[in-house]
C-alpha cells in the first residue's frame, strides 16, 4: 500500500506567493481578533499561575446548575469568580472556579477568599447544614486514622504505635473505596471485609457529603510575573538553539526558512488556541515548546532532501524552483505519514485524555498540521526567495559536498 | 548467526535487561502529586526579617557591654536598618571604638554624641544565607515530627531563598496546621513587662490608645506587643482559631525590649494536660545557661512584683507572676490553648527557631480522586494512540511494520528503564509526553521504510536498498531528533513540577528513539538478510 502510486509532480512553488499571503493573512486576522495588546480585555486567557489567584476544581454529586453555583458564590461574598462547568462523568457535576488576585493582595487575603469559597460551597450542600459530622468523602486518611486510634473501636491491645499499625491497613482500604466511587453515595460502598465495629464507627461519626474539592491551588501575584518571564525565556532560548543548529548543519537560507516556518507555526497555534478559548497554563507552554521541536524536525526532512538533490548531476544546471519542487514531491509521502502518526496520538490525547490533557494536546494537534504545511509552503519558498534575491544556490551545493 | 549479529543481539538484550532491572519493581517510579493527590507549597524566606533580628540581638549585646565598659547612659535604638547609639561622652570614644571591633560585620560612623552601626553587604548576605539554611533544616525537622510519609523538601530559587515542600497524601484538615508550622518562625522569648505599663500586663485596648497615653513616645527600651484573643466555647474550652480570618487582639502590652532567655536554650518541650483543670498546657525545660538567666529574670520579677512576658513570634503568649526566684529552669504555660495548639507549639520549640518567617508564593492541593481520574483517562488515551499506530504500521508496512513495533517496544522498555534509573516522577503531562514520544519514535521508522521503498523502486536489490535506506536517512534522523532534544532540554531547565516530568519523558524518549530506530531496526533487517541471503522481495 502506498500514499501515491506514482511519484507526484505537483508544482508547489507556483503557489508560494498565495500560500504566504493566505497563511500570514490568517495569522494577522487571528491576532486582530484576539488583540493581545489590550491587556485584560484581550481574548488571551491566562491561567492563575501567570496572573496570581485561586484555581479550584470541585465536584457535586447529582445535578447542580452552573448559575446556582455562581449565585451561591456571589452571596458568599466572592464577586469576581469565573465558573466553568465540565461534564466528564455522568451523575456528578464538575466545576472549575477561578478568582484572579487583586493587585497587592497577600496570602492572608487569598486564604480568606478560599475560606469564603469553601463556605459558600458548603452552603450548597443541603445535608451539611443540619449534619455537623465530618464528611467521609473529603476528610484525609490521617484524620480517620487518628479518630480510630483515639476511640479504638476494635478494642485492640497495645500502645498508640500498635494501634496505628492495626488500623492503618483499614484506613487505606476505606480511602481506596472512596477513590473508586468518588464520591461515595452510600455506606454500603465501604469495603465488604471492613470489620463491623469500624463500619459502625464510620456510619456514626461521618456523613457522606455531596461535595468534593478536587483541586485547590492558589498563586501569589508576586510569583506570577516570574512565570511569564521564565516561559518567554524558554521559548526564545529554544528558538535560538534551533537556529544555531540548523545554521551549523545547513546554510543561512535554510536556517532563515526554518525559523520563519517555526514562527509561523507558533503564531498559528497561538492564534487558534486563543480563538477556541483555551487557557494558558505552564503545561500548555511546554506543549508549545514540543511543537517547536516537531515543526523543525518536519522541515528538516524536506531540507535534507533539497541538499541531497542539489549535488546530484541531474540538478546541477536546474533552477532552484525545480530542485525544491522535486524534493518536496519526493518526500511528500513520508511528510504526510510522519505527521499522521503524531496526529493520531495528539488526537487521542485531545479526545480521550480528559480536560487537563485537552488544553495541552491542542497546540500539538494544530502544530503538527501547520508544521507539515509550513515545511512545504513557508520554509521552502523562503529558501527559493532567498536564492532569487541573494543567489544562495551555489552555497547550498558547496555546503552539501561536505556531507 | 554471524559474530556481528550475535554481538548486536547481546547488546540489545543487555540493554533491555538492564532497563527492565531498573524499572521493576514499579515502586521505583513515583507518581507526581497531580496523580497521587497531596499538597505542594512554595515558600520564600523573608530574609530581611533575619537582618532585623540580628540588629535587635546586637542591640541587646552591645547595651550590656557598654554598661560594663562605663557608659551607663548610652541609649541604643534600632532605626530601620541601622543601630543608633546616643549619649556617649567624647572621652569614652577610644573604649567604645575598641569594643566595637568585636562586633564584626558592622560599619561604624561616629557622631559627636554617639555612633551609627550598619550591616556590611557581605554580612547581610551571610545572615540571609544562614536564614535560608536554617529555614530548610527546621522545616524538614517540623514536617518529620508532624509525621508525613515521603515528604519532599528542596531549596530552589536563584538566591536559594525558596523552599518547595511536597507532601503526598495530605488532606485539607492537616494542610492548615502544616501551613501554620511552615510559616511561623517559632521564636520564643522570655521578657519582662515594662515597669511603666499602667495596665499591669492586661494591655491597652488599641495601639493608638497606648501611644496616646505615652504622648506618642514610648519609654526607652520598651515596645508594644499584641496579645491575641482566645475564643472560648460554652464549657470554657479554648476554640481553635478560625482559619483565614484576621486575628483578634485582646490588648497591647508594653514590654521591655531586652530578651532575658530565648528559645535556643530550651532542651525539651512537651504538650500535656493540667491534672486539676484539665486544660492543655506546655512544659519546657531550659539548659544550664537558660535556667540561670530565667532565675535572674524571675528574681527581678519577684522582687519588684512585676510580670514575666512569654513572647512567641512577637506576640504575647502568656504573662506570669512570680512569688519567688525560680530555679531549675522548668517552665509551664497554661490556659490559652487547644490540644492541637500545644502539640504544634511544642513541636516548634523542639525544632528550634527560624531566623525569618516565610511567605507563601504558591499553594496547590490536589485531591486523590482527580489524580485517579487523570491517570485513567491519560493512560486510556495513550493506549488508544499506541494501538492505532501499531495497527497502522502493520497494515501499511506489512512485516516491516512488525519490525517497527519491535523497535517501538524496545523503545518503551528503554524509556521506562531510564526513568526508573533516575527515580523520575510520573506526572499527567508526563503520560502525554510518553504517548507523543511513541508517535515521534515511529516517525524515524517511517522515514527509513519510505527511503527503502524508494530505493527498491529505483531498482536496487533488497540488501542494497536497506543499506542505502539507513545510510541516507541517518543524518535526517539525527538532525530532527536533535532539534526536538533542544526543546525538551529547555523545558527541563525552565520547568518545574509536572512540566519537569513532561521534559524528562521527552528527553529520554528522543534518546531511546534514536537508538531503537537506527540500531534495533537495522539489526532486525540484517538478521533477516543473513538468514535468507538471496532474498528477492521485502515485505514493506
Amino acid at each position: 500500500m502506498k500514499v501515491f502510486e506514482h511519484l507526484p509532480h505537483i508544482d508547489f512553488m507556483k503557489y508560494k506567493g498565495v500560500a504566504l499571503a493566505v497563511s500570514w493573512g490568517l495569522i494577522i486576522l487571528c491576532f486582530l481578533w484576539i488583540h493581545p495588546w489590550k491587556g485584560a480585555n484581550s481574548h488571551v486567557k491566562l491561567g492563575m499561575q501567570f496572573t496570581g489567584g485561586i484555581d479550584m476544581m470541585v465536584a457535586f454529586k447529582g445535578d447542580v446548575h452552573q448559575d446556582d453555583l455562581r449565585t451561591a458564590l456571589y452571596n458568599g461574598g466572592v464577586r469576581d469568580a469565573g465558573v466553568v462547568a465540565y461534564t466528564d462523568k455522568p451523575g456528578t457535576s464538575m466545576f472549575s472556579i477561578k478568582v484572579k488576585a487583586r493587585k497587592g493582595q497577600d496570602e492572608k487575603d487569598s486564604s480568606a477568599q478560599i475560606k469564603q469559597i469553601t463556605d459558600a460551597l458548603k452552603h450548597m450542600d443541603a445535608a451539611a447544614a443540619s449534619d455537623h459530622r465530618l464528611d467521609l468523602n473529603t476528610e484525609s486518611a490521617g484524620v480517620i486514622l487518628d479518630s480510630w486510634i483515639k476511640a479504638n473501636p476494635m478494642g485492640l491491645p497495645g500502645d498508640e504505635t500498635a494501634l496505628r499499625m492495626g488500623y492503618e491497613p483499614w484506613v487505606t482500604k476505606v480511602t481506596k473505596a472512596r477513590e473508586q466511587f468518588s464520591p461515595m453515595t452510600d455506606y454500603s460502598q465501604l469495603p465488604q471485609d471492613l470489620p463491623p465495629q469500624l463500619r459502625a464507627s464510620l456510619v456514626k461519626d461521618y456523613r457522606l457529603g455531596t461535595l468534593s474539592i478536587l483541586k485547590n491551588e492558589s498563586f501569589s501575584p508576586s510569583i506570577s510575573g516570574e512565570w511569564t518571564w521564565k516561559t518567554l525565556q524558554a521559548v526564545f532560548w529554544a528558538m535560538g538553539a534551533i537556529l544555531v543548529y540548523v545554521l551549523f548543519r545547513f546554510t543561512l537560507s535554510f536556517s532563515v526558512g526554518g525559523i520563519v516556518a517555526l514562527i509561523h507555526d507558533i503564531l498559528m497555534a497561538l492564534g487558534l488556541f486563543c480563538f477556541f478559548g483555551f487557557e494558558f497554563s505552564v503545561p500548555v507552554v511546554a506543549s508549545f515548546l514540543i511543537l517547536m521541536g516537531y515543526s523543525m524536525a518536519d522541515t528538516i526532512v524536506v531540507f535534507d532532501r533539497i541538499r541531497e538533490n542539489s549535488h546530484k548531476p541531474e540538478y546541477r544546471r536546474v533552477d532552484i524552483t525545480k530542485l525544491v519542487n522535486d524534493s518536496i514531491n519526493q518526500t511528500l509521502s513520508r511528510t504526510i505519514l510522519t505527521s499522521l502518526s503524531v496526529l493520531f496520538v495528539a488526537f487521542c490525547l485531545f479526545a480521550w485524555g480528559g480536560h487537563a490533557l485537552r488544553d495541552l494536546s491542542f497546540p500539538i494537534f494544530v502544530g503538527v498540521i501547520t508544521g507539515t504545511y509550513s515545511s512545504i509552503f513557508i520554509a521552502s519558498p523562503v529558501v527559493v526567495y532567498w536564492d532569487h534575491w541573494f543567489g544562495g544556490a551555489e552555497k547550498i551545493k558547496q555546503h552539501a559536498h561536505s556531507h | 548467526m554471524t559474530k556481528r549479529s550475535l554481538w548486536r543481539l547481546t547488546v540489545t538484550l543487555l540493554i533491555c535487561g538492564m532497563c527492565a532491572y531498573f524499572f521493576i519493581p514499579f515502586a521505583k517510579v513515583r507518581l507526581g502529586l497531580d496523580l497521587q493527590g497531596g499538597v505542594h507549597f512554595e515558600l520564600e524566606v523573608q530574609g530581611n526579617e533575619a537582618l532585623e533580628a540580628d540588629l535587635r540581638d546586637t542591640r541587646d549585646r552591645l547595651q550590656d557591654r557598654l554598661r560594663e565598659k562605663g557608659c551607663p547612659d548610652a541609649v541604643l535604638k534600632v532605626d530601620q536598618n541601622q543601630l543608633r547609639a546616643e549619649g556617649i561622652p567624647e572621652d569614652q570614644r577610644p573604649t567604645v571604638e575598641k569594643l566595637l571591633q568585636t562586633f564584626y560585620g558592622y560599619d561604624t560612623t561616629f557622631s559627636p554624641t554617639g555612633f551609627v552601626l550598619t550591616q556590611k553587604a557581605a554580612y547581610q548576605k551571610s545572615l540571609k544565607d544562614d536564614a535560608n539554611k536554617r529555614a530548610l533544616q527546621i522545616i524538614e525537622n517540623r514536617i518529620n515530627q508532624f509525621g508525613v510519609a515521603e515528604p519532599e523538601i528542596t531549596a530552589t530559587g536563584a538566591e536559594g531563598n525558596r523552599i518547595v515542600v511536597e507532601l503526598p497524601g495530605v488532606g485539607d484538615t492537616e494542610r492548615e496546621r502544616i501551613k501554620g508550622l511552615l510559616t511561623t518562625p517559632g521564636r520564643l522569648e522570655q521578657r519582662m513587662v515594662a515597669k511603666q505599663d499602667p495596665t499591669q500586663g492586661r494591655g491597652f485596648p488599641t495601639r493608638e490608645k497606648a501611644l496616646e497615653f505615652f504622648k506618642g513616645q514610648l519609654p526607652n527600651g520598651t515596645e508594644l506587643l499584641p496579645d491575641p484573643l482566645t475564643e472560648r466555647g460554652a464549657n470554657g474550652e479554648v476554640l481553635p482559631q478560625v482559619q483565614g480570618q484576621p486575628e483578634k487582639i485582646k490588648g497591647w502590652v508594653l514590654v521591655e525590649e531586652k530578651v532575658y532567655v530565648d528559645g535556643a536554650d530550651i532542651t525539651r518541650a512537651d504538650p500535656s494536660v493540667d491534672s486539676q483543670t484539665d486544660q492543655p498546657q506546655i512544659n519546657y525545660t531550659l539548659n544550664k545557661k537558660g535556667a540561670d538567666d530565667f532565675a535572674t529574670l524571675s528574681g527581678i520579677a519577684a522582687d519588684e512584683q512585676r510580670l514575666i512576658a512569654i513572647v512567641l513570634d512577637r506576640k504575647i503568649v502568656s504573662t506570669l507572676s512570680c512569688r519567688e526566684k525560680i530555679l531549675g529552669g522548668s517552665v509551664r504555660i497554661t490556659g490559652h490553648f487547644t490540644k492541637a495548639d500545644t502539640e504544634d507549639f511544642a513541636l516548634k520549640l523542639k525544632s528550634g527557631a527560624m531566623r525569618a518567617s516565610m511567605k507563601f508564593l504558591e499553594e496547590r492541593a490536589m485531591g486523590p480522586s482527580l489524580g485517579a481520574d487523570s491517570i485513567h483517562s491519560g493512560v486510556r488515551a495513550a493506549l488508544i494512540g499506541f494501538i492505532t499506530i501499531i495497527v497502522f504500521m502493520v497494515f501499511y508496512y506489512k512485516l516491516s511494520g512488525v519490525n517497527a513495533i519491535v523497535a517501538l517496544t524496545v523503545n518503551m522498555i528503554v524509556m521506562l528503564g531510564l526513568m526508573g534509573s533516575f527515580h523520575a516522577v510520573i506526572t499527567l503531562p508526563g503520560i502525554a509526553g510518553f504517548a507523543l514520544t511513541i508517535g515521534m519514535a515511529v516517525d524515524a521508522n517511517i522515514l527509513i521504510f519510505e527511503r527503502i521503498r524508494e530505493e527498491l523502486g529505483n531498482g536496487k536489490s533488497v540488501a542494497g536498498a536497506i543499506q542505502l535506506g539507513f545510510d541516507k536517512v541517518f543524518w535526517t534522523i539525527v538532525d530532527s531528533h536533535v532539534t526536538q532534544l533542544f526543546a525538551a532540554m529547555l523545558l527541563f531547565i525552565f520547568g518545574t513540577g509536572p512540566v519537569k516530568g513532561f521534559a524528562v519523558t521527552l528527553t529520554v524518549g528522543v534518546c531511546a528513539s534514536l537508538f531503537t530506530s537506527i540500531y534495533i531496526s537495522r539489526f532486525i533487517y540484517d538478521w533477516i538478510l543473513e538468514r535468507h541471503p538471496g532474498i528477492k522481495t521485502l515485505s514493506i
